[in-house]
């Protein structure tokens, strides 16, 4: 079977199970980025300006 | 579980992130510098050596100059843009944003200072190493084995401080530019190990373990991915770090960047086949490369609208503001570029633009528009705030924008008219589709010489912007004092799940299951048939009755993996090296008899192959293909040999070639069946003068290989390398043996240069390029039995 699969009905099946297996993948992340939590969402959106709130500088050593 | 929360102050690391900017500015100019430089070769070939004369007024004498040639600085132009610029950009960018998403400094500075120093070294190195000749001719895989250590020894370093640094990181979460960060990272070491296996000769050379077919399906799937996790992903988690601090606002949809995060990675390694569309390449992998380039278009746009819907709210900033100029651009071109490609990809659209400048308009629209503005917005951003200061001119800023904008698009439009041009012509036939309307590939060349003479005006704009943007962040620096930002986080001992229990979880465990119960299903026959269907139904109904009757919810279950960045790593290994492996494997363990399609490659004598490492050395496959498509115009251009129509390449013709040599683009014809096409004495003065027979030739003149000897000495190593390789060489050719191979072929070439007054020593470098020239594809027919039998 692993014979058939890999070298003689290759070409005819992988295009096929590539597109499912992409389209599942895509849906499985929708679904999972949709029922997100609006505080979970609202706090990840917001990690790059949080920073700003309490950040300073200082003189660098050299 | 958070427990006993104290405060205190990080100082983050910003000197490294100034010393990879300088770096970067640098090494833009200096790659920049090669790429116009040799934009302007292409249309005066005395560019290549000869201007030197004039410039000194005759002191120096020189028909051409090696070290200055197209084929060797074309590789210096890509691997500094790619490498050097682009590469010290993403190192700046990551180490800035990744300390301040994690709220830590960088783990250590030993490491830090090996990533800075090392990786200058090396583009040192390749500065050096490329324009001498020693290339491993593979396009953006050029240098040589010892520098692709080094490389890969500097990479695992970066990678290393930078997964010790998430793990001491003060904020649980990790954002979406940092999953963009982790996948650059794997997926590089990924690609860039495999492309790179090779097995040396010298200190300088080495073959590829694979050859022909293979070697061209792993080189563009390294190839188009190095575009993807190098020059796209890192400037993606750049982009979602720097455009919302710029706008001052959060990335418009932390959704859509989650869903583009993980199609972008699943789909893009597939696609690495569309740079072989209507080569010999297998149907069903070219089709592949097509499919999911197209699909390729939906997480391409999700990034480019999350992008520039940031700067919602912002847009009145666009008049003033150049960092939002220059990042509202970026996105734009991304955006362009990623649609462009997926056109590109399509079989009918690809017969017309592969091989032309099209493909070159394209990348530049990338690299220029994508990486280059996005560079120069983050550094206009990042200058005020690493020496504490006002950017020096605004006003220089924006003339840096407009000169570049001017400059991309006089580049991209000239590519776009050549590559349609030079399409169009050398597919275009007469008489009912029987002849081709411009048989004389020179006539496409000429055709289209003014439009590149714009394309390298715009390129030149586009690098005095350039030069405007390191005068204006000299000068800021200069005014202002270096510092180090610093801010004050509460350290809290974070509860991430172990390594071990973030995949002994139900989720984990069922998934393992259910693969390996499909595997079973698929990969055996028989009783375990049954067993695997029976196993993989069982285990899908068991997890969703475990799902519904625990209080476990799915969020749970893939929050857990994600607050692990070692789940999350290895996650996203799994979504990157699926395609890659669904390609590779099937053609690197398919037996290669089954694969030369009835035409069995002559293997070359010793003096063929030191002509082809000249070959290779002098990046001859820079502006020569060796691969006629599947297409009617390119069979009947360059399908004749030997007075006989032989169709188009086969996969057997370039079996022993390593690495193949099929090309990209064609600044000169296509050379697959060059062998006996021409006399030698066409070579010889062709070679040395190649506009005295070929009038109008912008091809540079190889006056050195007149004069050095070829390195004989090698070939025994180099011998023994091919059959190492499979290539069938007789066990006992002694050195001896290959010494009066040699003294015999090239005695022959002598003496038939001389008779038509061409005259050379035997033993000169042109003598054996001449050879392997007259070699390109010579094959055998052979029946699928008698290849079977050679391969056992």
């Amino acid at each position: 079977m692993f014979k058939r699969i890999i070298y003689d009905d290759w070409t005819s099946i992988i295009p096929i199970i590539s597109f499912w297996l992409t389209f599942g993948v895509f849906l499985a992340i929708t679904v999972r980025a949709l029922f997100l939590k609006k505080t979970t969402v609202s706090h990840m959106e917001n990690l790059p300006l949080e920073e700003d709130d309490n950040s300073t500088t200082q003189a660098a050593s050299k | 579980m958070n427990t006993k929360p104290t405060t205190t102050t990080i100082v983050y690391d910003d000197d490294s992130v100034r010393n990879f900017m300088i770096a970067s500015i640098f090494w833009g100019l200096v790659g920049m510098g090669a790429g116009v430089l040799i934009a302007f070769q292409l249309n005066y070939w005395q560019l290549n050596g000869k201007f030197l004369e004039w410039i000194t007024f005759g002191l120096l004498q020189s028909e051409g100059v090696e070290f200055l040639t197209f084929g060797r600085l074309r590789p210096l132009h890509t691997n500094a843009a790619i490498f050097a610029f682009v590469g010290n950009m993403m190192f700046a960018g990551i180490y800035y944003s990744t300390q301040r998403l994690c709220r830590v400094r960088m783990a250590s500075k030993l490491l830090t200072n090996i990533n800075f120093w090392g990786w200058q070294f090396i583009i040192v190195c390749a500065a050096i190493s490329l324009p001498a000749g020693f290339s491993r001719g593979k396009e953006y895989a050029e240098l040589i084995w010892p520098i692709n250590i080094m490389i890969a020894v500097i990479w695992l370093v970066f990678g290393a401080n930078f997964f010790w640094t998430l793990s001491k990181r003060n904020e649980k979460s990790l954002y979406v530019g940092l999953w963009f960060y982790i996948a650059t990272i794997v997926t590089i070491t990924m690609l860039y190990v495999v492309n790179h296996l090779s097995i040396p000769t010298c200190f300088t050379h080495s073959y590829p373990l694979l050859g022909g077919v293979q070697d061209a399906l792993v080189q563009w799937w390294y190839g188009h991915n190095a575009v993807a996790f190098f020059l796209t992903t890192p400037m993606l988690g750049i982009m979602y770090y720097f455009v919302p601090k710029a706008a001052n606002r959060p990335v418009y949809s932390y959704r859509l960047s989650i869903i583009h995060f993980w199609s972008l990675v699943f789909i893009y390694i597939w696609a690495g086949p569309h740079h072989l569309l209507n080569t010999a390449l297998p149907e069903w992998l070219q089709s592949l490369g097509m499919i999911f380039s197209l699909m390729l278009w939906a997480p391409s746009w999700a990034g480019m609208l999350n992008g520039l819907l940031t700067l919602r709210g912002a847009w009145d900033r666009l008049l003033t503001d150049p960092v939002i100029k220059f990042f509202a651009a970026a996105v734009t071109f991304y955006g362009m570029c990623t649609f462009e490609g997926p056109l590109l990809s399509i079989k009918a659209v690809n017969a017309l633009s592969h091989y032309t400048d099209w493909t070159v308009g394209h990348v530049h629209s990338g690299t220029l528009g994508w990486n280059g503005f996005l560079a120069a917005g983050m550094f206009y951003w990042l200058a005020p705030r690493l020496w504490k200061t006002k950017l020096h001119s605004t006003a220089l800023a924006n003339a840096h924008f407009w000169l570049g904008m001017v400059g991309i698009l006089l580049y991209v439009a000239s590519m776009w008219v050549a590559g349609i041009t030079q399409g169009l012509m050398l597919n275009a036939t007469i008489e009912g589709g029987t002849v081709l309307q411009y048989p004389n590939f020179l006539d496409t060349l000429q055709a289209i010489r003014p439009v590149m003479l714009f394309r390298a005006i715009g390129g030149g704009l586009y690098l005095l912007g350039f030069a405007m943007m390191a005068y204006n962040i000299w000068r800021t620096a200069r005014s202002g004092t270096a510092v180090n930002g610093t801010v004050e986080v509460e350290v809290t001992d974070i509860e991430t799940p172990s390594m071990i229990s973030s995949f002994l979880s139900a989720p984990v465990m069922y998934a393992l299951a259910i693969i390996f119960s499909i595997c079973l299903t698929i990969f055996s026959g028989g009783a375990l048939f049954i067993v695997g269907i029976f196993l993989t139904i069982t285990c899908i109904i068991v997890a969703i009755a475990h799902f519904q009757f625990s209080k476990a919810s799915w969020e749970a279950w893939y929050s857990k993996l994600l607050d692990h960045g070692f789940a999350f790593t290895v996650l996203t290994i799994v979504a990157a090296g699926i395609g890659g492996a669904i390609q590779i494997i099937p053609t690197v363990t398919m037996q290669r008899a089954d694969n030369i399609e009835g035409r069995l490659q002559v293997p070359y004598t010793p003096l063929e192959l030191a002509g082809r490492d000249i070959y290779v050395s002098e990046g001859c496959y820079n502006c020569h293909s060796q691969m006629i498509r599947t297409l009617v115009p390119d069979v009947m251009r360059y399908g004749e040999s030997n007075g006989e129509q032989r169709g188009y390449s086969h996969l057997g013709e370039s079996i022993y070639d390593f690495p193949h040599q099929w090309g990209s683009k064609r600044t000169g014809p296509d050379l697959a069946r060059e062998g006996g096409l021409r006399s030698d004495d066409w070579h010889y003065f062709h070679m040395l003068d190649p506009r005295s027979v070929s009038p109008g030739s912008n091809m540079p003149n190889y006056t050195w290989l007149f004069k050095k000897p070829i390195k004989v000495s090698q070939l025994p190593r180099k011998i023994d390398v091919m059959r190492m390789l499979g290539v069938p060489y007789p066990i006992d050719l002694s050195e001896e043996d290959i010494q009066a191979q040699i003294d015999e072929q090239s005695a022959g070439i002598v003496a038939r240069l001389a008779e038509k007054g061409a005259f050379t020593d035997p033993d000169r470098e042109i003598i054996a390029l001449i050879a392997y020239l007259q070699k390109i594809g010579t094959y055998e027919m052979v029946s699928a039995k008698d290849s079977s039998e050679a391969a056992e």
